[in-house]
Order: C-alpha cells, then sequence, then structure tokens
C-alpha cells in the first residue's frame, strides 16, 4: 500500500452554533486522523458521535470551528479538489423527477466529460448496480435499495480517487449489502481510497482495512481491523467433524501444554450467508424448495 | 402614469446605471461586511474582501457547460412540479375574454386598446408571479431536501449554482412568454372587427420640445388654470400666447403620402360658454422657419376634446407673399424645415376668453405607422425586462431565507417597486412636513396639527432620533428596490397604439435590470459560500 496521505484531519473541532451564535452542540471534539491511498477505511460510532459531521466537513458543507482538514492535498473548502472525489450521501439525495440515465448524465456534464464519455460510464454503471431494467423510470418510483444504488452510481461516475461513502449498506437488503460490499472491495482493487462511515458493524468488519471508532465526537480507537480484533492470548483450530473419543484426546493435549479448551462447538453460518444461498439456489432452481444443509439433511442421505 | 415619452439618451442611460449599480453595489458591500463582522467577528471583514476578491476568481473560471447542465435542470424540475398548467389558466381567460370585452356600444379604437390592455395585463399577471414563486422556491428547497450536497460536491462553484437557476428560469419564462405573446397577438387580431383593423397598428410618433409665450408674446411656462392637472400648460385666446412645438430631425421620410400628419389632443379650459355648436375651440397651427423668416399659417381648426385630432396637411402649401400680392407655394420638408432640420409649429388658440391646454406629447408628427407587431413585441419584451429582474432578486434572496419568507420579501420588494417608490422619494425629499412616522404618530394622538412646531424638550430629542433612524432606513429601501413602475410604459405605449422608439420606452428599463445584475450576484455568492449547507 502506498503511504501517501489522502485525508489529514488535525485536532478538528466542529461546534454548532444557533442564530444568535451561542453554542448548541460540540459535534467533534480535536479530531485527528489521517487514511492512506489505496485503503478502505472506516469511520465507526454510535448515532451523534460525529461520523457524517466528519464527512460533511471533509466535502466542505460544514465549515469547521478549528482545526485543518487536508483533502488531496488541498483544503476542504477548495472546489477543485471535488473534480476527483465521489460522494454517496446518507439518504440519496438526489432529483426524483430525472430518471437513473438523466441522473447520471446531469452529474456527468459537472465533470469535464464530453457526451460519449458521460454516455459510455452511465451505462457501464447502470449495469454495474444493477438497475439496467429501471433506467428509465423516475427516481421517485425507486425503492430505498434502487435509491442507494443509484447514488453510488453518481458517486462513481467522474472514476474518482477518493470515495466517500455515509452508511452505503443503510437500507440495502442482504443481497444488496453484499453487492455494496463487493463492489467497495473493488474500488479497493482499483487502487481508489475509499472513507466510509457506518454503523453496521458486520459491513465494517467485511470490508474495512482500518477503522476509528468515534465517541461523543472524539477518537477512542483507531487501527487496522484484524489488530484490533485480534484475541492475543487465546488460538482457534478449525477441523473438519470429530468423534468424541477424537475431541478427548485433543483435550487431553492441550491440558498436557498446559492449555484450556474453552468451548467445542460445531461452527454456525450467519444468517446472511444462508439468505444469500437461498436466493442463490431459488435462481438456479426456480419453483424447488430450498433445504438447508442442516445435520438433518445429511442424516437423511 | 403621464403619457410623455421623454428622450433618454445614452448619457441618461450611463447615469441612471451608475447610480443604482452603485448604490446597490455599496450597501450589497456594506451589508456583508456588517454580517462578516457580526458572525465572525474582526476577521469577518478580511473574509468579505477574499470573499469578493473569490466572487471575481469565480466569475473568471465558470464554466459554460455546468451553468447550462444546472440550467437544464432547473427547466425540467419547473417542468415537473407542472409550471404549464398556467397555459390551462391563459387559455380559460382568452376563451371567455371575448364575451367580457366586447362591446358593440364601445368605440372601436377604445375597444381595441381593452383588447391590447386586456393581453398585456393577463400575460404579466400569470408569468411574473409564477416566475417569482419558482425563483424564491427552487433553491431553499434544493437546500432543505439535501439535493444540493449531490451538486455542491462535485466541481460546481457557488456562484455557476446562482447563475444557473437564474439563466434556467430566464429561459423558462421567455418560453412561455413567447407563447402568451404569440397565442395573445392571434387572439388580439382575431377579435377586432373586419373594420376597424386599419386601426390595428403601430403609430410611429415624433415628439417635440415645447415652450410656452405669454399673450405679450414674452417667453413664459404657460398658464396654469388651477391644479386640475400640472401636466398641462394654457395659451390664451386671441392674444400673443402661443405653444411652440419644436421637432428635431424632420425630412420628407416622415411625410405620409406627401402629407404631414400632425396628431393633437388638447384639452379647453372655458372662461365663458361660447359657441358650443362648432363642436370645440379654434386654434391655428403656425410654421416657423427663422432662417428663412417663413410663417406660413394654416386654416382655423376645431379642436374636439377627448379625440384625437388628426390634420394631414398636404407638403405643398399655398402661402401668400410677404407684400401679400400673391400665393407662392412653400413646401414644408425643403421650405419649412430649418438648416438645421427642426420644425417649429406655433399653436396659438383663435378664441378670445378661451384657454387651450397643452403639454408635449399632445402634439406629434406621425410618420408611416409600423405593423402593430412591431410595438406589440417592444410590449412583450417590456415585461420580459422585469420578469428578469424578478427572477434575479427571487434567487438571490432565496440564498439567504427559506422559501416562504424569499417569497414575501421579493413579493414586498415588487409591489413597493412598483407603487411606492415615489412616495417614499417624496418623503426623502424632505418636502413633506412632518414626515417622520414617530412624529407623525405623537401628532395624531396629541392632536396636533403638522403646522405647530414640536415642542421643545427630551421628547421632540427622541422623536428626532428615532424617525432619523427611520428616515435612514427608507433611504437604504429607496436603493435597493428597483423602480418596477418605469417597466410599464411600454405597454401603456402600445394600449394607446404606439411604437415609441426603444429608447424612450424600454432603454430605463434594460438599465436597471441591468444594474441590478452584478450586486444581485456578489450578494447570493456571498449568501451561499458563508452558508453552511448542513448547518443543523
Amino acid at each position: 500500500m502506498d503511504n501517501e496521505s489522502v485525508i489529514q484531519i488535525s485536532n478538528l473541532t466542529k461546534i454548532y452554533r444557533d442564530f444568535w451564535g451561542r453554542k448548541k452542540v460540540r459535534a467533534l471534539n480535536s479530531l485527528s486522523l489521517e487514511v492512506k491511498k489505496g485503503e478502505i477505511f472506516g469511520l465507526l460510532g454510535p448515532n451523534g458521535s460525529g461520523k457524517t459531521t466528519t464527512l460533511k466537513l471533509l466535502l466542505g458543507l460544514l465549515f469547521p470551528s478549528e482545526g485543518e482538514i487536508k483533502v488531496l492535498g488541498q483544503p476542504a473548502s477548495n472546489v477543485e479538489k471535488n473534480e476527483h472525489i465521489g460522494y454517496l450521501p446518507e439518504e440519496s439525495y438526489l432529483y426524483r423527477f430525472l430518471n437513473a440515465e438523466e441522473t447520471l448524465d446531469f452529474y456527468g456534464r459537472l465533470f469535464k466529460m464530453s457526451a460519449e464519455e458521460r454516455r459510455k460510464r452511465s451505462a457501464e454503471l447502470i449495469e454495474k448496480v444493477g438497475l439496467g431494467h429501471a433506467k428509465k423510470r423516475q427516481l421517485k418510483e425507486y425503492s430505498k435499495g434502487m435509491t442507494r444504488r443509484i447514488g453510488l452510481a453518481q458517486a462513481l461516475i467522474n472514476n474518482p480517487d477518493l470515495v466517500l461513502l455515509d452508511e452505503p449498506t443503510s437500507g440495502l437488503d442482504p443481497l444488496g449489502t453484499d453487492d455494496m460490499k463487493r463492489m467497495i472491495l473493488e474500488l479497493k482493487a482499483q487502487g481508489k481510497t475509499v472513507l466510509m462511515c457506518s454503523h453496521l458493524l458486520a459491513d465494517v468488519q467485511d470490508v474495512c482495512d482500518r477503522i476509528a471508532i468515534l465517541y461523543g465526537g472524539e477518537l477512542k480507537v483507531m487501527g487496522r481491523v484484524e489488530d484490533l480484533l485480534k484475541e492475543q492470548d487465546e488460538t482457534q483450530i478449525q477441523t473438519s467433524r470429530l468423534s468424541d473419543e477424537a475431541i478427548k484426546e485433543i483435550e487431553q493435549v492441550v491440558a498436557k501444554h498446559n492449555g484450556k479448551v474453552g468451548t467445542i462447538d460445531h461452527p454456525t453460518a450467519t444468517l446472511e450467508s444462508l439468505f444469500l444461498k437461498t436466493v442463490q439456489e431459488s435462481k438456479e432452481r426456480p419453483g424447488q424448495r430450498f433445504v438447508p444443509d442442516t445435520q438433518e439433511k445429511k442424516a437423511a442421505e | 402614469m403621464s403619457f410623455d415619452p421623454i428622450p433618454y439618451d445614452l448619457f441618461d442611460a450611463l447615469k441612471h446605471f451608475l447610480t443604482v449599480f452603485g448604490s446597490t453595489m455599496l450597501i450589497a458591500v456594506v451589508v456583508c461586511l456588517l454580517v462578516g463582522v457580526l458572525t465572525r467577528g474582526a476577521k469577518g471583514i478580511g473574509d468579505v474582501f477574499f470573499g469578493i476578491l473569490d466572487f471575481f476568481n469565480q466569475i473568471i473560471h465558470i464554466s459554460p457547460r455546468r451553468i447550462w447542465s444546472l440550467s437544464t435542470l432547473t427547466i425540467r424540475e419547473s417542468l415537473r412540479q407542472k409550471i404549464l398548467f398556467v397555459f390551462i389558466i391563459f387559455a380559460v381567460l382568452f376563451m371567455f375574454a371575448g364575451w367580457f370585452l366586447s362591446g358593440a356600444a364601445d368605440r372601436p379604437d377604445l375597444q381595441i386598446q381593452s383588447y391590447i390592455d386586456f393581453v398585456l395585463k393577463a400575460i404579466s399577471w400569470l408569468v411574473i408571479p409564477i416566475i417569482l414563486l419558482l425563483s424564491c422556491w427552487s433553491l431553499p428547497e434544493d437546500i432543505r431536501l439535501r439535493t444540493i450536497h449531490t451538486v455542491v460536491t462535485k466541481p460546481v462553484y457557488r456562484i455557476e449554482i446562482v447563475i444557473g437557476r437564474m439563466l434556467g428560469f430566464t429561459l423558462l419564462g421567455s418560453a412561455i412568454l413567447l407563447v402568451m405573446g404569440t397565442v395573445g397577438y392571434i387572439w388580439i387580431n382575431r377579435q377586432v372587427p373586419e373594420s376597424v383593423r386599419p386601426n390595428l397598428v403601430s403609430k410611429v410618433p415624433i415628439y417635440g420640445e415645447i415652450k410656452f409665450t405669454d399673450r405679450e408674446g414674452a417667453p413664459s411656462a404657460g398658464l396654469n388654470v388651477g391644479d386640475i392637472w400640472m401636466h398641462r400648460s394654457y395659451i390664451e385666446g386671441a392674444t400673443k400666447a402661443r405653444a411652440i412645438f419644436t421637432f428635431k430631425g424632420i425630412d420628407e421620410s416622415d411625410a405620409i403620402n406627401d402629407e404631414l400628419n400632425l396628431q393633437s389632443s388638447f384639452e379647453a379650459f372655458r372662461t365663458h360658454k361660447g359657441n358650443m355648436e362648432k363642436g370645440g375651440i379654434l386654434y391655428q397651427f403656425i410654421f416657423v422657419n427663422k432662417d428663412k423668416g417663413l410663417r406660413v399659417d394654416t386654416a382655423p381648426l376645431i379642436n374636439k376634446e377627448y379625440l384625437e385630432n388628426r390634420l394631414k396637411i398636404n407638403r405643398k402649401i399655398m402661402h401668400e407673399s410677404e407684400d401679400g400680392k400673391e400665393k407662392v407655394e412653400v413646401d414644408i420638408f425643403d421650405d419649412l424645415v430649418d438648416d438645421n432640420g427642426n420644425l417649429t409649429i406655433e399653436v396659438q388658440c383663435l378664441e378670445a376668453g378661451q384657454l387651450l391646454g397643452m403639454a408635449r406629447s399632445d402634439l406629434y408628427i406621425r410618420t408611416p405607422d409600423h405593423a402593430f407587431l412591431s410595438g406589440y413585441s417592444k410590449a412583450v419584451f417590456g415585461i420580459w425586462l422585469p420578469m428578469v429582474l424578478v427572477i434575479m432578486l427571487g434567487v438571490t434572496i432565496s440564498c439567504f431565507v427559506k422559501g416562504p419568507v424569499a417569497i414575501l420579501t421579493t413579493m414586498t420588494i415588487v409591489l413597493v417597486g412598483f407603487m411606492s417608490k415615489e412616495y417614499m422619494a417624496e418623503i426623502l425629499s424632505g418636502k413633506m412636513q412632518a414626515a417622520g412616522a414617530i412624529e407623525a404618530w405623537y401628532r395624531l394622538i396629541t392632536h396636533m396639527n403638522s403646522q405647530t412646531p414640536l415642542p421643545d424638550g427630551p421628547v421632540k430629542f427622541m422623536i428626532g432620533i428615532v424617525d432619523l433612524g427611520i428616515i435612514n432606513f427608507l433611504w437604504l429601501c429607496q436603493q435597493i428596490i428597483p423602480n418596477f413602475g418605469i417597466f410599464s410604459n411600454m405597454r401603456e405605449y402600445v394600449i394607446k397604439g404606439f411604437d415609441v422608439s426603444w429608447d424612450a420606452a424600454l432603454l430605463p428599463g434594460i438599465v436597471t435590470t441591468a444594474a441590478y445584475i452584478l450586486p444581485c450576484l456578489i450578494v447570493s455568492f456571498y449568501s451561499l459560500k458563508l452558508r453552511e449547507l448542513e448547518a443543523k
């Protein structure tokens, strides 16, 4: 990974004030962090922790009360930097009277893109986010999931170097979530930098290289996901199904090495993987009922 | 309005532009400074100047492609908001208007006037309020729904958003105006009865300058017969009193079929009943060319009041020679127009004891008529100008307040600018007695008339201080609020059947509109730049 900084935030504070200039909320307090080129960085935190505020400060939608922000080496207020940025807002704030093609064409025109480039890129993105069947429908007729998809497409219209995603999987079904995560990983594979904020921790865990956890506007934890989640004092071994005798022998071996076996269980799949498998099977064998890969099924076989 | 097309040359236009532009710019900068200081303290002053520099930087770097994209979005948005329903209202109005506007008892010329009046009023009363609502509502709605987030996070300058909106609404309004104007034109042509269709033309007048002499022939301002209508001055009959009209730049191209057409509408003031059977007071035109020492009289004419008196005079006039022995032929354009191209016509009232009143617009040379479309299209352009100004004000105001407030503010500015500018100017001139609001209120509750001086003391002092503040605020409003009254000039001319030159009729409106462009752009840019589009 390149060590070049794409985002640099130092001592960033944001205080919301009322009409009379009185302090209302301190949304961010002396936040400092750095996002490197080519990584997927997750900003986590409960509601009101300052994730979206940070994102909007990076985009120049809000002005910092204190501190400094550099995005792609330029101040956040600099409009030119947006040439290389893609942004997916928390809710897809798009013009509901446009259809998917018109939406992408409109946003494409705001960049230095020729008509041919816009047409090609729009068609490619519409297929990529799976909206080919609905490209002529006005966005007001779209479901929330579809709106998120077209929102992502507009964020990518300019083939940005830095993609800022605010709750990218919110409102998506597991299939959509899976697609979104796949697309985020594709962006990383293309060498793009992604900063996403979310409170859906499983999604963040699946895709992010590094995370920062905010609480009350302050940075509490920051680091690589695998480093932060690794249990240093324990060892996990996953094998094929073993008999009771074999398990007893393993326990003896562990005891011999002064170890202690914690839990022995048959691992369960996640509900998400079951759901995805069911949908996949249903597509391949329409009309047939899907039987999950359970112990009963194996016994019956 | 006084129907008096005063010539308005480019120098006047430049002065007018600089006055409006300078005062609005000054106020815009002062307001920005105040806002800057109040919100950011001393740093705010620097921010304002850097902000203005940034404005010019952005203006230099604006992208026509992005502006066009934002404009088309604005148009599309308005169309999807069913803006075109306005045409249904328009169509309904026209379907039934004929029933109410046609009247067999009406004079045909008045009937034509009522058709034109109806069409132009219907268009302006439909287009301007709708455009006002759209332009005030659009940007705040974009901010409220946060759709603006996906735009400002692209490489788009804030000034481009403002210009894009203004241009979009202007194009949309222009298209609506064009359609309505065309329909209106066809409708007028179909409604006007065949018998009076020849009257449906645009008269092209040449107005002169007017001077008066008194009963002894000495220069004067004419007689005032009482404060009936200050517009006209009067000359006394059967004396040396004259009204002297000087028309500039006259040549034979101003003739119609080798005739000089003079059209007049003088007003009589009778000191005795006189001979009523004649149908009016007798008067006479005298053509004067001092260079050649010629004075050529017309035959006595009867002034028919409240009607347009049209006199066609053959360019060749038989005239008695100086010695009175023979008749010589003089040519109006060759002999009576002086070396500088001026034609001087004196008007003399011929009846003793009667007075004839006139203003400069009461006598004009009618040159070959233009097609009705010529004047009509100028009148439609005269609606387009205030529409553009309303768009600029609406978009500017909507940059710093919410939609409903922007609508109310813009509407107030338009109404005050249309109805109260002259009244404000009168108050500010200092000629009105007890014009201060608090002083007037104090006099009202203490039953004190406006002539009695206020008693000295702290009350007078306090009233003076508060009224000074109010008067200064009024002065500020007077500078900021455009004079919408000037835009109705062209409409009035066309209703009366004239095609007045664009500089007299439209140049004041063009100048006023142009003067507001830059101040509006600066204020809106600064408002959007200072505004956190995501402030909670």
